[in-house]
């Protein structure tokens, strides 16, 4: 699928660039609004947190139906190649473990969320804190909480890694779609890349 | 530093309620650690693959 005239490939596709940026977007409101009144900056957070909580919701079941049906899952799987230097498949070994940390964060932290929703309200569920008991809720509560706490640490990591000079092309890539075979090369066996490994 | 933080349910019974938001701190100094140490072993690695005369990125 390269591009004329260059050795351009086709990385990611525009609507998977797409849902990457709005969930990182999403993501950066979560965070503001759940954070900052923690950090002592009081301000109505509850409205903005739980509609962004509903769209990230939305985008990862999308996600995930896509991930499924269009495209290839076993990309993302980890694989005895992945430990060679210069075996990566599409993704590399760094990319798989961190995509598999912010899976497991942002399902931890979508599940219980939507079970928090039924103690706060929203205009569409009434509130009903009564439907479990004080130490259900705090096991949720401590769950999300947890989930929050990972993301701060995943959220560091993983905008240093975007912006390092030698990994700017897979960030090229996530704004252009394309990434040059020649950077491919570096860490990736490009069969694999071609089999869709 | 707390880990956890409680209350008490309708019993008197202590139960938990979520994380200690003294842990936020830790979140975000533990992720400013690992790009650290990252720099300090790219630095490294860089000074000695252009001490074999490699090329580096």
């Amino acid at each position: 699928m390269s591009a004329a005239g260059d050795d351009r490939q086709v990385r990611h596709a525009g609507i998977d660039r797409a849902f990457h940026w709005t969930t990182a977007i999403t993501m950066a409101v979560l965070m503001v609004t759940s954070l900052l009144p923690i950090l002592g900056i009081r301000f109505a957070w509850y409205g903005i947190h739980w509609v962004a909580g509903l769209v990230l919701t939305l985008l990862i079941l999308l996600h995930v139906v896509r991930a499924l049906i269009w495209q290839r899952p076993r990309a993302m799987v980890l694989s005895a190649a992945d430990f060679r230097a210069g075996g990566a498949g599409k993704y590399t070994l760094a990319q798989k473990l961190m995509h598999l940390a912010w899976a497991v964060t942002i399902l931890v932290a979508v599940v219980t969320g939507l079970f928090l929703i039924r103690k706060a309200g929203v205009p569409f569920l009434e509130r009903d804190p009564y439907v479990r008991s004080l130490a259900g809720w705090g096991v949720l509560t401590l769950l999300h909480d947890l989930a929050a706490l990972a993301s701060v640490f995943l959220i560091l990591v993983h905008v240093y890694f975007g912006i390092l000079p030698e990994k700017r092309a897979y960030l090229k890539a996530m704004l252009t779609g394309f990434i040059r075979r020649s950077d491919l090369s570096v860490e990736h066996d490009l069969s694999r890349v071609d089999r869709g490994e | 530093m707390d880990i956890l933080r409680y209350g008490h349910d309708t019993y008197g019974e202590r139960i938990v309620n979520g994380v200690s938001w003294d842990l936020l701190p830790v979140a975000f100094w533990a992720g400013v650690a690992v790009i650290v140490v990252h720099l300090v072993w790219r630095a490294v690695s860089r000074r000695s693959h252009r001490s074999r005369g490699g090329e580096v990125r």
